[in-house]
């Protein structure tokens, strides 16, 4: 049987656990909303680079482009976009069931990474996959140039050496704050139809091009395009992770307070039945002194 | 006569705005651009980057990216943006004196390549201070963006 004094210390510090992860949840709120807004932030440019593409592309052709090139696929780059720490749920694990899943259904293909995220890495490491490139420590406020040294990995194994024939991305798209989801998108070669103009959006002539090639603006407009797909993907990660540490740390916060209820009933009736014998014995005393 | 004119970087929108004229430095040589311009699409050099709307002047310090024109617009995706009554002069004095002295140091030939362009980087947002602050050099704070 707990003592009065034990069940006192528990109630103490299930109550200091409640404190911390309310704490958590606010901050992981007031942290969603602003990746949330740096993701809406890089639209723009990506738009308007897209935009660039599909009008180049009405003229020109990008077949003969390495960004472009559609080979037989023995090698498959992943770029893997996780947390740095946990206590977010299963939005991780949720993740690497994905990608086991993407694996098992492509027999015979070799499968190497490039981790952003610490959670992802230890995940490389205990499959025994090839790891490439690590990137850790990306900050939700940090700059572009925090991802892109897994960027520079990814075109130097896919464009320059070769090695890869298809460059895949996996990341947990936030779709509202109760649900994210695990996606994999293939993201090199670059699909020529998301190229095609929507509307009439082309013009007639072509562009005067400076340099006089327009492969060398390709050189530079391609990479950058790459670059900023990753960067809305590792900033929508962030949102995701923040929301479901919000929601894991809500529940955390909702269970301690029936823990504290559960421990606080449990408190008063020992209590109570501590003094119900008390009482007893004193009046069972009282009265055996009256008979003597 | 106006035309549509963005400003933007890989992480955020900088300026929005219907403008009159901008001028810009590409990897061939600075250009103006008015409204009715020929389509034409170019690589950015590091330089100064002007802008005017009306009486209004806004410069801004830019290195790297691309320029795409079109008759009624002109897009600007940067990789490095700065307005230019927010370039900080003794970082980039700095920048520029690091860079000289190690210059004058036998280099590799890839660190050798970044030093030069720190220094240019750092030459030309010196050289864009200077101007500003000069007589006649006056230049309007943009709409819209607050500081980084």
């Amino acid at each position: 049987m707990a003592s009065l004094r034990s069940i006192r210390t528990r109630i103490k510090s299930v109550k200091n656990t409640r404190q911390i992860t309310k704490a958590m949840e606010m901050v992981a709120s007031a942290k969603m909303r602003r990746a949330q807004q740096r993701v809406l932030d890089t639209r723009p440019y990506a738009d308007r680079i897209h935009e660039i593409l599909v009008r180049m592309g009405t003229r020109s052709s990008f077949s003969d482009h390495p960004y472009f090139q559609i080979k037989p696929v023995k090698k498959v780059g992943i770029i893997l976009v996780s947390t740095d720490r946990g206590l977010c749920g299963p939005i991780n694990s949720n993740l690497f069931r994905s990608i086991l899943k993407f694996m098992g259904e492509r027999p015979g293909i070799e499968f190497e990474f490039v981790t952003i995220g610490k959670k992802g890495r230890d995940f490389v490491r205990r499959s025994g996959k090839k790891l490439v490139g690590v990137v850790e420590g990306v900050k939700d406020r940090g700059p572009i140039t925090e991802i892109l040294p897994a960027t520079q990995v990814v075109i130097e194994e896919f464009a320059d050496k070769g090695e890869w024939q298809e460059v895949w991305i996996f990341y947990t798209q936030f779709v509202s704050i109760m649900s994210q989801k695990p996606m994999m998108e293939r993201i090199l070669p670059i699909k020529p139809e998301h190229l095609k103009p929507t509307e009439g959006a082309g013009l007639t002539g072509d562009y005067l091009y400076e340099p006089d090639d327009s492969r060398e603006i390709l050189d530079v407009l391609l990479p950058r395009y790459f670059e900023t797909i990753i960067f809305q993907r590792v900033l929508e990660n962030f949102a995701s992770e923040y929301s479901a540490r919000m929601v894991a740390m809500k529940n955390a916060t909702t269970n301690a307070k029936e823990v504290i209820y559960g421990l606080t009933l449990t408190y008063n009736k020992l209590r109570q039945a501590n003094i119900t014998k008390e009482i007893s014995e004193i009046s069972s005393g009282a009265e055996a002194i009256q008979q003597g | 006569m106006s035309f549509q004119l963005t400003l933007v970087t890989q992480e955020k929108s900088l300026l929005t705005e219907v403008v009159d004229f901008v001028q810009a430095k590409g990897v061939e040589g600075e250009f103006g651009v008015l409204t009715g311009h020929t389509p034409f699409l170019t690589l950015l050099d590091v330089g100064e980057f002007i802008v005017k709307k009306g009486e209004s002047t806004y410069a801004y310090f830019v290195a790297g990216g691309i320029v795409e024109v079109l008759p009624h617009q002109v897009t600007v995706l940067a990789d490095i943006v700065e307005r230019a009554d927010e370039i900080d002069a003794g970082r980039a004095e700095k920048a520029r004196n690091n860079a000289e002295k190690a210059l004058k140091e036998p280099l590799a030939e890839d660190s050798r390549l970044l030093y030069l362009q720190a220094f240019r980087r750092a030459s030309v947002r010196l050289r864009i201070v200077a101007r500003r602050s000069a007589p006649g050099g006056n230049i309007n704070t943009p709409p819209g963006t607050g500081p980084n």
